[in-house]
């Protein structure tokens, strides 16, 4: 399926208050960086996933149900529930991702049956392999036991718009960690909280429209685009 | 099964009607209502939305957040049942080079239960393409054969919608539309953009209610303004025939519905006249034939087309009602392509409610007919816009690639900061676009595939590389940063069949040489065979097909109940 098919799906999708589009990442030039930030280790093999069913083409949605059975171990559960902490950590507005159990999200996600997520299962079981191998190459120690600011290190490295080829696949790992990451995190009453979403409120009557605050500011964003209200 | 007037086994019906969407929901209300008895055929499993659509449950509830998968490809919680891009066990095929999709559901009330629900009004010269640029076929009708039924139809089922005052964009007239929904920012935003651009954002017609319609058999209630329209509508609000023609017509008396029941073909009692249909019962594989004084089919476009493509028999190994040589030829779908821009003046701006009515409140119809009369376009037809742009997670093309707070901010600040421009467009009918039955291949009730040969022209290439050229324009004007991939237009557009808009496999004519059934959708070779769904379309037009659909068959089936009148039946 080519983006632009994919983004038609997505976009009828999105009649849902929350649109939950699939992730197309930004375009990564791999190899245009001559330098790596440090000796990378090898990307690991990671073996086929075991055979699992989907939930069928007529599931019951009164009782949504995950058929397929999970795939990641404790540690590498906890692994990504840091992650979680990291990547989208607690702040004023809202807990870190890992603390509202994103990690049980991902391995879900990762243990489908389905096309994209076993192309994301490949890449986020060897990212976690990894991420320990190359920790312990760097540090001594697994990514959880790690010092903060050695982790720090780990995933800025991970995010560099065109990195070496060694690190295409460590960068791609960290573009689906993300992905998943804003996927599970949003998508929960927190994350929507967080983003200030109001709506999924039954308001009999007409549609209210914009608040006067919106309109007030359209208004702005019109005259500074030099545009006529109409 | 439900009790009816006629026990499906043992009776003679007036009517078989095979399919329960939009025609032969239509089908079905009208004909009874006439004074028929009527059996309806479902191919799928019997289906109620007030006990089956999770309405108001969060994504969150359903497994990988109600993400598409290819079980649901349109969702978790979305009413497609028993299908999607497949059905199992029901294959379709294509020829070598072919990239065809077909969508199909296996429940009663077919894709009604999840559709667009975009009813533009097709015009004038919707009806006349071939007089006005000389491609395709006219129809055998005009704009004001339609329009009565237009404006019963809008009536029936309810559509919201304001006016559009534009060629080609005919008005309803007073009485026929509920008041439109407010628009949100962003398509207020687009609304001054493109203006400024001299091209037009008017109120879409959107088969939703905006207020109550009070019914003793099915009551209706307006939107209240939340919950995602494509689970389906246990309110009512959203049109489907499940909510609104299939009780009606139940409530008769004179109705009886057998589900699971795939029609394999139309049965014969002498060389001009159909004696029933025989249908496979999907749960035991049993056979069954039921008898009929007229066969209405309404199965969808490719089914229908299907039906009589495996209906002729050794005596006619080209299919049923089909001396024309027309059936199965002249398949068009939408031609479709998104585009997408994050708007910076939209970030961080002010949160309010933006689920309104489900889908747009806004759309472009296409505004160019003067332009393309006088030579100045590529392409010969017409597109149009929907638009999008709300709150919620922000597509990952607009969040920068960093991790921490930042990441945390991003979202926050681009969270109903995109907008998208959705372009749907006409497909003129091309020699290498057809369907027919696969010589090798049977679905597994033995009933032989369709097989699908699928080719966009030049002109809808270029029609969609004008669309990108329009949209680009109008997200630079608001100072927006594009995020489409850079492709060729040829792979911008979408797979055939993609946009769900398969029509014209069994076109109208004024002849029975040209064309597979006159304008009331009666086939000319067989008296009392009567096709009233998509495939009878002579155009595909650039305007969604459902309401044209049921207004045809509206039409269609009142002439057939003045032909019982007559005694044509008898």
């Amino acid at each position: 399926m080519t983006p632009s098919r994919r983004e038609t799906l997505q976009w009828m999708m999105a009649a849902a208050a929350l649109p939950l589009a699939r992730w197309s990442p930004p375009a990564m030039a791999a190899g245009q960086n001559t330098t790596a930030p440090f000796d990378v280790v090898d990307w690991p093999e990671v073996l086929p996933p075991p055979p699992a069913r989907g939930y069928g083409r007529d599931p019951d949605l009164m009782t949504p149900k995950v058929p397929w059975p999970l795939t990641l171990s404790n540690k590498q559960r906890a692994t990504v529930d840091l992650l979680g902490d990291l990547i989208l950590p607690a702040d004023e507005r809202s807990p870190g991702a890992g603390t509202l159990g994103v990690g049980a999200f991902v391995d879900e996600w990762i243990s489908a049956p389905y096309p994209i997520q076993r192309a994301d299962r490949a890449l986020l079981i060897g990212g976690l392999i990894w991420l320990d191998a190359q920790s312990r190459a760097l540090h001594g120690a697994t990514f959880d036991a790690i010092a903060p600011s050695q982790r720090d290190g780990l995933l800025d490295a991970l995010v560099v718009a065109a990195p070496v080829v060694r690190m295409a696949k460590p960068v791609a790992f960290m573009d689906t960690l993300r992905h998943l990451f804003v996927l599970g995190f949003y998508s929960l009453p927190e994350g929507k909280a967080d983003m200030g979403f109001i709506g999924d409120q039954p308001t009999p009557g007409d549609y209210p429209g914009p608040s006067e605050e919106a309109l007030a500011h359209l208004a702005q964003v019109l005259d500074h685009l030099g545009l006529a209200s109409s | 099964m439900t009790s009816g007037a006629i026990d499906a086994a043992e009776g003679v019906a007036d009517v078989v009607i095979v399919g329960s969407g939009a025609a032969g929901g239509m089908a079905a209300y009208s004909l009874t209502k006439a004074g028929l008895r009527c059996l309806l055929l479902e191919a799928g499993r019997d289906y109620d939305p007030q006990a089956e659509v999770n309405m108001t449950a969060p994504e969150s509830d359903a497994p990988l957040r109600g993400a598409a998968t290819p079980d649901k490809p349109f969702g978790y919680f979305d009413a497609t049942v028993g299908g999607g891009w497949q059905v199992d066990g029901e294959p379709y095929t294509m020829r070598e080079g072919t990239d065809f999709r077909w969508y199909r559901s296996r429940m009663l009330g077919g894709r009604t239960n999840h559709w667009g629900r975009h009813v533009p009004r097709w015009g004038p010269y919707d009806f006349k393409p071939f007089s006005r640029d000389g491609l395709g076929v006219d129809w055998p009708i005009g704009y004001d054969d339609i329009a009565p039924f237009y404006d019963r139809v809008e009536r029936m089922i309810g559509v919201n919608g304001g006016r559009i005052e534009l060629e080609n964009h005919p008005d309803s007239p007073p009485g026929c539309l509920m008041p439109p929904p407010k628009p949100r920012i962003p398509e207020m935003l687009l609304k001054a953009a493109c203006e400024s651009l001299g091209i037009p954002v008017r109120p879409a017609h959107t088969a939703v209610l905006t207020r109550d319609m009070p019914d003793d058999v099915a009551p209706r209630a307006a939107c209240f303004n939340a919950t995602p329209c494509t689970r389906g509508c246990p309110i009512g609000a959203m049109f489907q025939t499940t909510t609104s023609f299939l009780p009606m017509a139940k409530a008769t008396g004179r109705l009886t519905v057998v589900t699971d029941a795939m029609v394999a073909r139309v049965v014969m009692a002498s060389a001009n006249r159909a004696a029933g249909v025989e249908y496979v019962d999907r749960k035991t594989g049993a056979r069954h034939q039921v008898k009929s004084r007229v066969v209405v089919l309404a199965a969808g476009t490719c089914e229908t087309t299907r039906l009589l493509l495996n209906s002729g028999g050794s005596e006619r190994p080209g299919g049923l009602a089909n001396y024309s040589g027309q059936l199965g030829r002249n398949l068009t779908d939408s031609t479709g392509a998104s585009f997408r821009a994050h708007i910076p003046e939209l970030a961080d701006r002010p949160r309010y409610n933006e689920d309104g009515i489900g889908g747009q409140h806004m759309y472009i119809p296409f505004w160019l007919y003067q332009q393309q009369k006088r030579g100045e376009l590529d392409f010969p037809r017409g597109y149009h816009f929907e638009l999008g742009g709300r709150f919620g997670i922000p597509p990952a093309a607009a969040l920068p690639r960093v991790w921490g707070k930042g990441l945390k901010q991003a979202v926050r600040s681009a969270s109903g900061a995109s907008i998208a421009m959705v372009l749907r467009g006409e497909m003129i009918p091309n020699k290498d676009t057809y369907c027919e039955i696969d010589p090798g291949v049977k679905d597994r009730f033995g009933i032989p595939v369709l097989r699908f040969a699928f080719r966009w022209s030049q002109h809808e290439i270029n029609q969609v590389a004008h669309g990108r050229r329009t949209a680009h324009a109008v997200f630079k004007r608001m100072n927006g940063t594009i995020l489409d991939p850079e492709l060729p237009p040829e792979k911008l557009i979408t797979a055939g069949g993609e946009i769900i808009h398969e029509l014209g496999t069994a076109r109208m004519g004024a002849d029975a040489r040209s064309s597979v059934v006159d304008s009331y959708g009666q086939t000319w070779d067989v008296d009392n065979l009567v096709l009233m769904d998509g495939a009878i379309f002579a155009s595909g037009a650039h305007k969604n097909p459902t309401l044209t659909i049921l207004a045809l068959a509206l039409r269609a089936s009142e002439q057939l109940a003045a032909r019982f009148k007559s005694g044509a039946f008898a």
